[in-house]
């Protein structure tokens, strides 16, 4: 998989790594026992430091989306984290109230707005994911 | 950890009674990176240049692998790579000439990394420095710098001058070198995106002073600015006293910007006693609307 940073982005770098890889192991870009790159390559592809790759490789594997095996290297675990799913929901929530009221500002309506999901989701699908907001 | 560059309460005036630098300390642990920012005139390169040996403090005391780098030059040279943006080089050498020199400086060597460099960045050995670009002549000065794999790197306005993709190859050798050496870096720049790629922390230079010493991911997720109207807290001092509050400055449109520490929700509730119900925009920002914040609108009253 392809990984792409912006500096001047709201985002941190490490998260915006963060952000992309779990996107991949949730996007199915990324299967379970793929092996990522090392911290150190990744950090020469993106010409970031080594350590804002080893913050965002340490954060996902506290989160348990990746591990790693010493000498082996990196990869995307076999089960998916364990994420409470009363809280995710309410975070959904909120984020979707906060999408449907800008859209609707903008004179969208309901089915345009699903219209749009249903295009984001195939964009992460097939990983043409370039920018992060 | 181990330091390797201490600065303890530097003083250091051009002009007497004029400090450019006033007081400044902190220190850089090995392998660590430090982005050493502010305006122009606010004592980046003569902090640089007082940790080279290049210039005395007034005041207080540097240290270099724990040596003053004026009492034992060659010891503290040996370890040390630096490249500043107006580095002179020789001009009437070859490249390979200046490489030989320093090669013959320098036992730690590496001949391969010289080889890998010069090939990378495409440079000709025969070539005369005069006849360089001003990006090929900063990639010789790297190349010089980094070669010998020191333990600290000292790059003062690093990319100063050059067009982007030459500031770029700059950054992926500066990148490699902490990949394979670990060696630690102090840089300058005004290039804030280059400060986000190679920094872990910032050390933002004001008025003489440390004005912000700080993680970069830290300024990032937890700093923010608020916006106030002059109509409902006419008084800056006002604001200044409210916790977490680093700087206030007024802005057109009868207007304060302020900068605090905390998350918006937090400098929300911490505004209230102030403000009342009244609803204020307040949101994190950018590094470079950062380093505006806190140090624009104001001319330097160090220049010159």
């Amino acid at each position: 998989m392809r990984i792409f940073v912006a500096p001047s982005a709201e985002l941190p770098l490490y998260r915006q790594i963060m952000r992309q890889i779990a996107e991949a192991i949730a996007g199915g870009r990324l299967m379970p026992g793929d092996k990522l790159d090392s911290h150190r390559d990744l950090a020469e592809q993106l010409v970031i430091a080594p350590l804002t790759v080893k913050k965002a490789y340490d954060e996902l594997e506290a989160l348990g989306y990746i591990e790693t095996q010493r000498g082996r290297g990196t990869f995307v675990c076999a089960k998916p984290p364990q994420i409470s799913i009363g809280k995710q929901r309410e975070q959904l929530r909120a984020a979707a109230r906060l999408l449907l009221s800008e859209a609707y500002l903008n004179g969208f309506d309901y089915n345009a707005v699903l219209k749009i999901i249903k295009e984001a989701d195939a964009e992460i699908l097939l990983g043409r994911l370039k920018e992060i907001p | 950890m181990k330091a390797v560059l201490e600065f303890e309460n530097i003083v250091r005036a051009y002009k007497k009674g004029v400090p450019v630098l006033n007081g400044v300390s902190f220190a850089l642990a090995e392998g660590e990176v430090v982005g050493l920012l502010g305006r122009n005139g606010a004592g980046k390169t003569t902090l640089i240049r007082i940790a080279m040996g290049l210039l005395y403090p007034q005041e207080g005391s540097v240290r270099v692998f724990g040596i003053s780098p004026t009492d034992d030059p060659v010891a503290v040279k040996q370890r040390i790579g630096y490249v500043s943006e107006d580095q002179i080089l020789p001009p009437g050498s070859s490249v390979s000439d200046l490489i030989g020199f320093h090669r013959y400086l320098f036992p730690r060597w590496d001949a391969a990394l010289e080889r890998q460099l010069l090939d990378r960045f495409g440079l000709s050995p025969k070539a005369k420095i005069a006849r360089l670009s001003k990006g090929e002549a900063r990639q010789v000065a790297l190349l010089c710098a980094i070669c010998h794999r020191p333990d600290l790197l000292l790059l003062d306005e690093p990319g100063g001058g050059l067009d982007p993709a030459a500031r770029r190859e700059f950054l992926e050798a500066s990148i490699q070198l902490l990949n394979r050496e670990g060696s630690a870096i102090l840089f300058s720049s005004h290039h804030m995106s280059d400060v986000e790629r190679l920094g872990g922390r910032v050390v933002l230079l004001d008025q003489g002073k440390v004005c912000l010493d700080c993680d970069l991911d830290m300024i990032r997720e937890d700093l923010c600015v608020a916006i106030i109207p002059q109509a409902w807290v006419p008084d800056a001092a006002a604001l200044e006293r409210v916790p977490g509050c680093l700087r206030v400055r007024q802005m057109s449109g009868e207007e304060w910007h302020a900068v605090f520490h905390g998350s918006p929700d937090d400098v929300r509730t911490r505004l209230q006693p102030l403000l009342g119900s009244a609803g204020i925009e307040c949101m994190r920002v950018p590094l470079e609307e950062l380093f505006i914040e806190l140090v624009g609108g104001k001319p330097s009253e160090v220049a010159l």
